[in-house]
């Protein structure tokens, strides 16, 4: 309705003020008839009704002057005048029949247009939803994600993770937020309905909702007590759990499902479009501590909602007060800063500058589609210079012309339009379907009134740019009656138009094949970099062990041996290991540590490394090259002892220039009486590095590998750093036989040792490896993509251009054939004019290029965004496909019988 | 282009919206219904189009709007047929008259039965 509202306001406004509210009042009152006919009736009213105001609006506008010209007349004839009066109505009536009469024309015209306007639309509507459009929160634009940032070592931002300490600290004393609410995300296992299910959950402060400011659809969210340590264990659905394992029943409220083998009360369910923090989340259970038992550990994250009219650089200020007034008392929050940031830019920053650039690729598409059309319509316009003249012979006005043309063109791109907004939608679906699910916010993704107001301006704007290229060439009075007698409606204004456009063409698809160019060659690179492990055939999977059962790290250790030893009897499995993390995992459990006869030097930021507790082999099985010593065996594992392996990043940071060999580390904590003594750790080994987080890491992160049996457990408080938890692993195995037929071995093999562990993340190795450079390709192949219909595009304008020179010499060509000329001086004189052109294309696009391509330097990796390679390979190729494209024409040209020349004539 | 036909032709849409007034005040929704009945769903002009129709009816003085019952949407507008909105009717019947009787005398239209 709004739309409809909305679109009235382009008819002029007197109509709108007389016959506004009654026009409404039947659109509505026909949408609402047609709402009880179906879907497909609903559309077709929809769409017709859209037309005919968008039409009503034209013919207002450009009928004003014609309702002039009708009210003078009016005073010099008597009598009714119905019959003048649809001017404007029966010039589009006739435009829209002539286009019928001449359907290829229209068609291609049409179709070019509404892939371009497809493309942009969709590549809009993504930019909107998930990039411009304020997060599913009232009031989104005040909240912060707690960010922080170490500037002694050289980190400005990044560490999203705070301790329990700080969030007391800021929930009590931070007098610009409003509220503060911190969150860390796991696995857990929900057993005793159907198969046992690992569940992405989310453990969060009650203050969660009341940051967000959003209520459950059913039920409660947490209140205070439960987020006290020793609470209630209640847990929060989401709205697809709730759908999928309790058949939506609304009386799930107050029933109890087991979660790690703990009985939890089910209190809410969340609105389907709730996912926080993001939609792999599907349980969400109350975080729980106490201010005097509050963790130093860096374990959650926190979110934020600033007061009204704090900015945030105040509230950054303030934060970064508050931690250092905190570390005086706690020691490792010592050198943190906030970097709090808008919690959108921090969701979205990312992708941001993928997607922007992504539309202003579509958006030189377009341009290139633009030009295509303009031809046709050059070419069309000027078969009719002779019509034309005879209209202006006979006293229409310029201005009629120019409507007479312009019409057309407002009716294709009414096509084109409607054509782009269609195609976007599929588009839209499509990528719903098989976008990269580490697009966030890909499930808000839909065409939206936003996106369909942005195709009606672009189909306006691209009526005004194609439109009016073929008027600026209309002739004045009289040239064409007496000019062009022989039926050669060319003349040299428009060759220039044409060759304008041509040039445009060749500088834009230069532009474009050299961004995708780029883009294709740091994916490449990305690809072949090396990644330290080996992926493939290689199967893994995570088991999680509920605490309730495995309550000791002996318990725990116990089951995965006979895990590894059942999963090894499988037959055509080589080899098996499990970790605590794989390769580009992410961070897991980091901590600093302390390196034997190295005095403590507070000026040195202290030596870190991230933690992996592994089982005998691992660093071998999934193919780490040992660089020194060697890798941990069955004996350190089962034994228990004090070894460790650590990465060349480790060794080349902390042993420069020396062995690390048999040198000592230990895990680095506060001194506490209360907790156990943690050993020192001797180095047996040094293996090559491993991507943490991503492919193509600027600095490869210091790696730490214990055995699991000496590591974190159920029984050994997490203030001990003693290392990560072992409850929860994740299983490599090597097979002789495709990973995926192991499926059913393997969950047999796990069901032997205890049929209610449940299995999750079932994943080959390289699937981890494809899906971490997912988006990249993702992006690299929507550029590819719109630089191939750009290269298409332009071959077919500049093929059309030469086409039609040729064909409008074909006189003169048959007198120089006639007079002696050879076909190949021929052909080289067609070839020649199109290069200068070509080549002037060529130039201007270069230097566009070298200007724009840092645009992209973000998305690039590996590789300078004036890669002279990729230049040189893009140009040769542009100048291949525009050279086939002049050359086809230039050939006919050359095989012309001057006998057929000059009877063409 | 008609500019100088001193009695052209009414438009189609034209002539059925004037024929929809015919028994008395109407209002678009009503109007359209009507022409689209009229014209054995020939003609179903779009709000647009007939409101741009009713609204150029008007400028010319061939219609003008009128208050309704009062106990409808005040945001409806209702039409009336004027004098001259009758006459040029009139006329354009008179005209079409006068095609069928030129058809009939030429065989071309089966006599009255």
């Amino acid at each position: 309705m709004w739309l409809y509202r909305w679109l009235l306001r382009l008819s002029p406004g007197s109509l709108r003020r007389d016959y506004g509210a009654a026009m409404e009042e039947m659109f509505a009152r026909r949408i609402s008839e047609a709402r009880d006919a179906g879907m497909w009736r609903r559309s077709v009213v929809w769409s017709r009704e859209l037309a005919g105001l968008l039409a009503l609006a034209l013919s207002e506008r450009y009928g004003a002057a014609a309702r002039l010209r009708r009210r003078y007349h009016q005073q010099l004839i008597s009598g009714p005048k119905a019959g003048a009066m649809d001017i404007a109505a029966q010039e589009i009536r006739h435009a829209a029949r002539r286009l019928v009469r001449t359907p290829v024309f229209t068609l291609a015209a049409a179709l070019t247009l509404g892939l371009a306007i497809a493309a942009n639309v969709a590549i809009f509507a993504v930019v909107y939803r998930v990039v411009i459009n304020p997060l599913p929160y009232p009031q989104a634009s005040r909240l912060i994600l707690l960010d922080y940032g170490v500037p002694a070592r050289n980190m400005a931002s990044g560490m999203t993770s705070m301790a329990w300490q700080l969030y007391f600290q800021l929930a009590d004393r931070a007098r610009t937020l409003e509220e503060v609410a911190v969150y860390n995300t796991g696995a857990g296992t929900l057993t005793g309905r159907g198969t046992p299910e690992r569940l992405q959950i989310a453990r969060a402060t009650p203050s969660l909702l009341s940051v967000l400011r959003v209520s459950p659809a059913l039920g409660r969210w947490f209140i205070e007590t439960e987020g006290v340590t020793g609470g209630a264990p209640v847990a929060v659905l989401s709205h697809g759990l709730w759908s999928r394992k309790f058949g939506g029943d609304r009386a799930v409220v107050g029933r109890t499902l087991t979660l790690d083998g703990v009985p939890t009360e089910i209190v809410g369910v969340m609105p389907a479009e709730f996912s926080f923090p993001d939609s792999r989340v599907e349980l969400w259970t109350a975080a729980q501590s106490t201010r005097a038992n509050a963790s130093f550990l860096f374990t959650l994250t926190g979110v934020a909602r600033l007061r009204d009219g704090v900015t945030i650089d105040s509230a950054r200020t303030e934060i970064t007060a508050l931690i250092a007034d905190l570390s005086q008392r706690v020691r490792n929050q010592t050198g943190i800063v906030s970097a709090a940031a808008p919690l959108q830019d921090a969701l979205v920053g990312r992708v941001a500058t993928a997607l922007w650039i992504l539309l202003g690729s579509v958006g030189l598409v377009l341009l290139v589609a633009c030009a295509n059309v303009a031809n046709l319509f050059l070419v069309r316009s000027e078969t009719r210079q002779r019509e034309v003249a005879v209209r202006r012979a006979l006293g229409a006005s310029q201005r009629g012309v120019a409507r007479f043309f312009f019409t057309e063109s407002a009716l294709v791109a009414l096509l084109g339009g409607a054509i782009g907004l269609g195609l976007a939608w599929v588009a839209v679906q499509l990528l719903l379907q098989f976008g990269p699910p580490t697009l966030p916010r890909l499930n808000e993704i839909r065409i939206d009134g936003v996106a369909m107001t942005f195709t009606i301006a672009l189909t306006l704007g691209a009526t005004v740019i194609f439109g009016t290229i073929p008027l600026l060439r209309l002739a004045p009075v009289g040239v064409s009656l007496h000019d062009n007698t022989r039926g050669q409606a060319s003349s040299r204004g428009s060759h220039r138009a044409r060759q304008v456009l041509m040039g445009a063409q060749v500088a834009l698809a230069l532009v474009l094949l050299l961004a995708s160019g780029l883009m294709v060659r740091s994916f490449q690179k990305l690809r072949a970099i090396d990644l330290g492990f080996e992926p493939s055939a290689a199967l893994t999977f995570s088991v999680g062990l509920p605490e309730a059962k495995y309550a000791t790290r002996q318990a725990a250790v116990a089951v995965h041996r006979d895990i590894l030893d059942r999963l090894s009897a499988i037959a055509g499995v080589n080899d098996v290991s499990t970790t605590t993390c794989l390769p580009l995992a992410g961070p897991c459990f980091g901590n600093t540590l302390v390196v034997d006869g190295e005095p403590f030097d507070p000026r040195k930021p202290n030596p870190w490394a991230w933690w992996r507790a592994v089982s005998a082999d691992y660093t071998a099985v999934v193919g780490m090259r040992l660089l020194r010593g060697r890798h941990l065996d069955r004996s350190d594992v089962d034994r228990g002892e004090a070894v460790v392996v650590v990465n060349k990043a480790f060794a080349d940071g902390y042993f420069p220039g020396e062995s690390p060999i048999d040198r000592r580390v230990r895990s680095s904590r506060p001194p506490n009486v209360n907790l156990p003594a943690v050993p020192w750790l001797r180095i047996v080994g040094v293996v090559s590095n491993t991507p943490t987080f991503a492919l193509g890491e600027p600095t490869p992160s210091p790696q730490l590998f214990m055995p699991m049996s000496i590591a974190g457990g159920p029984d050994i408080p997490r203030e001990a750093l003693t290392g990560p938890d072992v409850t929860g692993m994740i299983y490599v195995l090597r097979s002789s036989i495709p990973p995926s037929d192991l499926a059913n071995a393997v969950r047999n093999a796990i069901d032997q040792v205890d049929p209610n562990l449940a299995i999750a993340q079932v994943r080959t190795l390289q699937d981890i490896v494809d899906r971490s450079s997912d988006q990249a390709s993702f992006t690299m192949m929507l550029i590819a993509i719109a630089a191939t219909v750009a290269l298409l595009l332009g071959a077919i304008g500049i093929y059309g251009v030469v086409s039609y020179i040729v064909a409008q010499r074909t006189g003169e060509i048959g007198v120089r054939l006639a007079m002696g000329a050879e076909p190949r001086t021929v052909a080289r004189m067609v070839l020649g004019q199109s290069a200068v052109v070509i080549v002037a294309g060529i130039t201007v696009g270069l230097v566009a290029a070298f200007a724009g391509t840092q645009l992209i330097q973000s998305l690039l990796f590996g590789i300078s965004p004036r890669d002279p390679a990729v230049f040189v390979a893009t140009t040769v190729l542009l100048l291949g496909v525009a050279f086939v494209a002049c050359w086809l024409p230039a050939r006919r040209a050359a095989r012309l019988s001057p006998l057929d020349a000059l009877r063409a004539e | 282009m008609n500019d100088t036909d001193p009695t052209p032709a009414l438009p189609d849409l034209v002539f059925h919206v004037l024929l929809a007034l015919g028994p008395g005040p109407s209002h678009g929704y009503a109007i359209g219904k009507d022409v689209e009945e009229q014209s054995g769903g020939r003609l179903d002009p779009t709000t647009g189009a007939l409101y741009q129709v009713l609204r150029r009816l008007t400028e010319e003085g061939l219609v003008t709007p009128v208050d309704g019952p009062g106990d409808v949407d005040s945001r409806r507008k209702y039409f009336v047929l004027t004098k001259a909105g009758r006459r040029a009717a009139a006329q354009e019947a008179e005209r079409l008259a006068a095609l069928v009787r030129a058809a009939r005398q030429r065989k071309l239209y089966p006599q009255k039965a």
